[in-house]
Formats: C-alpha cells, structure tokens, sequence
C-alpha cells in the first residue's frame, strides 16, 4: 500500500486545482464584482468630502458624525436619540423595525404557500412552480409602481370601496407611508422565500409524519413536532434572504413611501448623489452592513441555526 | 463543441498549462479590444431632464444625424451633478441659470464657441449676456427655454379664501393638509421664510442660525404636504383626480391640464412668482465629436423648436423668431413674450452659494426623514 499513497495524493490534489478551476469564472466575478468595490467604499469612508475634492488623509470623522453625541436629545416616535446628527438612527432604527416587519409578513404567507405545493400537489408540480415565478417575469420596478396604482387616490382599492358604497371619498392613508412600503416590499419579496421554505418541506421523510400520526399526534401536533423543526433551516433562510436586502432597500420607499416612509437607502443614496458627501455614505452603508451581519448572526445564534443544521443533516 | 471540451479537459485536469494560459490570453486579449472596437462612433450622450428627450425639441438634429442622441434622465440638478462628478461621460447638459454655475465650479465645462451655433444671432441679446450664461467672458450656457414656477390650482376645489388671496402659505396650513404638493427641494425651506416676510434676496442664500430658525416652516410643510414631488407627471395625476388641489408647478402643467379640459389656473401669489431659464452646456467629459454637440445645442435654439415648446407646453423660447412663427392665441396664453419684460415682474432664481447648497440640502434631507 505505501506506493498507493503518492497517486492518491496526486488525484486529490488535481481534484482539488479541478475543483478551484471550476470554481474561478465565480470567484473572479465576485472578486471584481463585490470584494473590489467593498474594498473601495471602505477607503471612502476614511476619506472626506472638501467641497468638489476628496481629501485624502485618513479621519474616522465619518463615523464620529454618526454617533457624536448630542446635549439635548432628539424625540422621535416618543423615543429619546442623543445624537447631534440624529437621522441617520433614526432612519436606522426605522429600516429595521420596517423590515422585521417584511420579513414576518413574507414568511407567514410564503409558508403556506410552500406547505401547500409540497404536500398537496401531487401532479404538474413543475408547472405549479413555474406559476409561482411568474411575477419575475416583470420588471421589479413596475411592480412597485402597480402598487402605486392599487393604493392610489383613485386606485383600484379605493374605487372598488367606494363603488360599494363602503367608503364616500377616497382614503388618503393607504399611499405614501410606512404601511405602503411593507405592503409593497411584501408581494415584492413572497417569492423568493416560497422557494427555499418548499425545497425543506420537500426533503422531509414523510415516513416520519406516519410515524408521529401512528403514536398519537394530532394533525397541529405533528406539524409543530415534525414538519415545522424539520422545515426551519429553509424558513431560516427565507427570512434572511428577505430580511438583508429590504433593510437597504430605496426605490420602494421613493415610489410609494413619501417622507414618512424613507429608510436608510433613501439616506445613503441623497448622501452621494445630493449632498455631495459621499464619505459619509459609505461610512453610513458600512454601518448599516455591520449592523444587518450582526442582527442576521444573533437571529442564528437564537434560533439554534447550527443545532438544527447538524440534526437535519 | 471546442468550448464543451476545453471546459471538460480543465474539470479533469487534463489540460497543460500552456493550453490554460494561451485561452486565458485569448480571453485577455478579447476583453481589450473590445471596448475600442465600440468606441470607433461614439453616440451623443445628453443629460436631460424627463420630458424634454422628445425629438420635437431638436428636429433639425434628427433630420441631420438620422436619430436621437442617448439620453440620460434626471429629477435634479444635483442629481446630474453627482452622476457627472462619478464619471459618466456626458456631452451636454441641460442646467438653468442658478445652477450652471455649480457645474462650471466643478471644472465640468467647456466654454461655447457661439459662432458655431446659426441660431446664436437670433438670442434676445437680453439672455445672451445674462447671469448664468456667462461666466467671466466665455459663454457656458446657450440659453433655450424659460419658463415659471408658481402654483397650479384646481379653483373648482379650492374654496374662494385662497382665489381671494393667492399665497405660497396654502403648502405650510394645517387647512390644506394631505390636499397640495410642493417640489422635492430645499426651495421649500426658501418659500416657508418668504411666506414669513423674508424677501427672497435673503431667503435664497439662508445658512447657518437662519437657516436653523427657518426649518420650522419647511418641517411643518413636510407634514402637511401629501407628497414631494420629482417628476411633473405626479402632481399632473394628482391635481387632474383631485388628490391634490394646489401644487408647486411649471407652466406645462396648467397647458397639459386644460388640454384634457381639466380646470386649472395658475396663481400669481402675493409672495412672488418665480421664473427661470434654462439653456444647453458643453462638459468636458463627452466623447463624442463636439460638432454633433453644436448640432444638437443649434437644434434646441431653432425657432421650430420654439414653436413645439411655446405651442406644446407653454414654455418661453430664447428665439425671438420662435415668437414669430408660433400661433399667435399660445403666445396669447403665456402672457407674456419678451423674456426681459417677464424676468421683471417675477423673481429671477438666483445662483446659491455652493456651500449654502451643501447646507440648505442637507437641512432638507434631514428634514424629509424625520418626518413622523
């Protein structure tokens, strides 16, 4: 056997160079594409906005500004901010509560959703799931803007309300608020968590349901027993998957959000593009990146992520 | 199937180095030359505000050139400002008098050569010296199309207390709540100051303390207005359902409005009305040829250009024949057709500071999110 070892090195170690080979076209992608550009916007945020020049010369000004401290809190919403520049936790704060608020709201309907195809559909499953896709097919864009013209003034809510005699004049509450943008960002994102949330539900040994059925369960004790623990790495997931993006998110608070529903992306993209302090943004985006990674690994840690991994494994 | 097996021979390591270095040149190479075979015609690329990307505005360019330029769209000068600065390379640029200047601060201009432009001889000579057009002694900006900014009403909806006395207060009034709509813009702190009796002399340069003190007004209309508007066509929507019933506007709105038969006057309140012309810069990042620039500026300064603005949106034209071969009934309608005599009797936008800019922005975006 000695004289086996060598070769068996050799074809590891080719498997290996193979398998980076294969993983190279991706890793220059993300390289170029999302390490390079996060490298750069970290030297910005260093960096300070001097009129139209940058100063060059390292200063954690911009995360002072941040957090500078303040004689004489700000109140918003009856909470105290002690900040000088408060706005930024503000809108921080906000982002986050706003999003936790997507997030629960995606899961408790793309839950169902995703029981439902796995368990009950039996046949054309493909097609069911091609169904389920098939708002991608349009342009996220316009299908924020078409909320716009559901909550709108004179949109499809308020007319069909008044029409029958519900309502006597419009309600003006519906657009250009928080509520609004959850609403929107909700049927925006349902999608992406329906996906993963099924593929979990899918892989359940269903011998495992007769199982718990044969020893006594009730039909909510074996979901609360069996299928919702075995389902959670995929809802984990889901709820990541919509919860890191919809934080940063500012298109949908633009169109349909007015000032009352701006979140922090609003703020980040005015700092660039209209306040000229584009330092300051990238320090702003560099927080809120740290405080999403933070919130996403505490949200592991309390759900057990790693038991659960190891006992679905 | 060359390309099925490479990939096949890399998987397995079968591949030499030579071979894996000699595509991966191939692919270097390709990715160079790229870019350079697409750069042998550069298109004329315009910074545009929504709208005005319509080839009616610049027939003569088309008939030339045989199409439009590329156009990129913006809400703001800022906005524009901030796009060029990250470098998008833009040939020409469509600023107003009080912001013409921030771009040549930045060092983003070319100075116009006039005598390139035919149209040139035919400018009020009014607009061909005026601020803004000229920086130091080069032209940066030919001046095209001028216009008002005021607000659109519905005077069916509005109640006789407001027709009786046209103000800018109706956006800062506990009364109006959720009904008007003013412009996305720290002008709003500028006209809540001047609803207080600050003439806009101060109020458009208002920094520091004075800025401070002013911010109570603007807070108030961040509440009180339904929404902060962008683009024309929002408030057009909401003024034409009803949503809203007054709104911060330039003339197309009332034209587009009484086009569809919607009742709609434009007031003249008690505060001022304001005015404002706009022109055509050249920025030193395009990379087209600049005669296709001059082209499209001396489109834009054709009296049939003039007729399609004065007609179409009743806007005022730089050209003083535009007035000639427009009908005489839209000339009739705008009021007014010697931009002099209408510079005088409103309130010329004036060039801010760049650091009051800076700050006045800032103060604004503060104030929009804070909003509860």
């Amino acid at each position: 056997m000695p004289d086996a070892m060598p070769r068996q090195t050799a074809a590891g170690f080719s498997g290996l160079a193979a398998g980076y080979a294969l993983l190279s076209p991706a890793m220059l992608i993300i390289v170029a594409m999302l390490v390079a550009p996060m490298l750069a916007l970290v030297t910005l945020s260093f960096w300070t906005q001097n009129g139209f020049e940058l100063d060059t010369s390292f200063t954690l000004a911009n995360y002072w500004a941040l957090i500078e401290p303040a004689d004489e809190p700000t109140m918003w919403m009856g909470i105290p901010f002690p900040f000088k520049n408060p706005v930024y936790a503000i809108l921080m704060l906000k982002s986050l509560v706003m999003s936790l608020a997507v997030t629960a709201a995606v899961i408790l309907i793309a839950y169902p959703m995703a029981y439902f195809l796995a368990f009950r559909v039996t046949r054309y499953k493909a097609l069911w799931i091609i169904i389920i896709t098939i708002p991608f097919w349009t342009s996220y864009l316009l299908r924020v803007f078409s909320w716009k013209i559901m909550l709108g003034f004179n949109g499809v809510i308020n007319s069909g309300l008044m029409s029958l005699g519900i309502i006597s004049e419009p309600l003006s509450f519906l657009l250009y608020n928080p509520p609004a943008v959850v609403i929107t960002l909700t049927h925006a994102w349902v999608t992406f968590a329906v996906l993963p949330i099924y593929v979990s539900l899918e892989k359940i040994d269903r011998s495992l349901l007769e199982a718990a059925t044969d020893l006594g369960d009730s039909k909510w004790q074996r979901f609360r027993r069996v299928t919702l623990p075995l389902s959670l790495p995929g809802t984990i997931s889901a709820a990541l998957l919509v919860f890191i993006p919809t934080v940063g998110d500012y298109v949908t608070p633009t169109l349909v959000g007015g000032p009352g529903g701006t979140m922090i992306g609003n703020s980040i993209q005015s700092l660039f593009l209209k306040q000229d302090n584009s330092p300051r943004g990238a320090a702003l985006s560099i927080v809120m990146m740290a405080i999403v990674a933070l919130l996403s690994l505490l949200f592991m840690w309390a759900v057990g992520y790693r038991k659960i991994r190891a006992r679905s494994a | 199937m060359q390309r099925i097996k490479f990939i096949d021979r890399m998987s397995t390591g079968k591949l030499t180095r030579r071979e894996m270095l000699k595509s991966a040149t191939a692919f270097g190479v390709g990715l160079t030359v790229l870019p350079r075979l697409t750069a042998a015609a550069e298109v004329l690329t315009c910074l545009e505000w929504a709208g005005y990307d319509v080839p009616d505005y610049f027939g003569s360019y088309v008939g030339k050139h045989g199409g439009p330029p590329n156009f990129s769209i913006f809400a703001g000068e800022e906005d524009a400002l901030a796009k060029v600065r990250a470098g998008f390379a833009a040939d020409v640029m469509h600023p107003c008098n009080y912001s013409v200047n921030r771009f040549v601060t930045a060092g983003l201009t070319v100075p116009i050569d006039t005598a390139k432009l035919s149209n040139w001889k035919d400018i009020f000579p009014a607009l061909q010296t005026a601020d803004g057009v000229m920086s130091g002694s080069d032209v940066v900006m030919a001046p095209a199309d001028w216009g008002n900014s005021s607000i659109a009403y519905r005077p069916d909806l509005i109640g006789d207390a407001f027709k009786d006395g046209e103000t800018w207060a109706i956006f800062y009034d506990e009364k109006y709540k959720d009904k008007v709509a003013l412009l996305d813009d720290y002008l709003v702190i500028q006209i809540g100051a001047m609803v207080n009796g600050m003439p806009y002399d101060q109020a458009y340069k208002l920094s520091g303390a004075d800025l401070e003190a002013a911010k109570a007004m603007a807070a108030k209309a961040v509440q009180i207005n339904r929404m902060l508007w962008t683009d024309a066509t929002e408030i057009q929507q909401g003024l034409a359902s009803g949503e809203i019933i007054a709104a911060y506007s330039w003339n197309d709105t009332i034209k587009n409005l009484s086009a569809q038969g919607i009742p709609i006057a434009y007031a003249k309140p008690k505060e001022g009305y304001f005015t404002w012309f706009c022109g055509l810069t050249l920025l030193n990042s395009g990379k087209a040829d600049p005669a296709l620039a001059y082209d499209f500026i001396d489109a834009w300064l054709s009296p049939e250009t003039g007729k399609v603005l004065i007609e179409g949106s009743g806007y005022g034209h730089a050209n003083m024949k535009s007035f000639e071969v427009a009908q005489a009934d839209a000339i009739v309608a705008m009021g007014i057709k010697d931009p002099v005599e209408h510079m005088k009797s409103a309130i010329l936008f004036k060039t801010m500071p760049n650091e009051v800019v800076n700050e006045q922005n800032k103060v604004w975006e503060e104030l929009k999110a804070l909003k509860q």
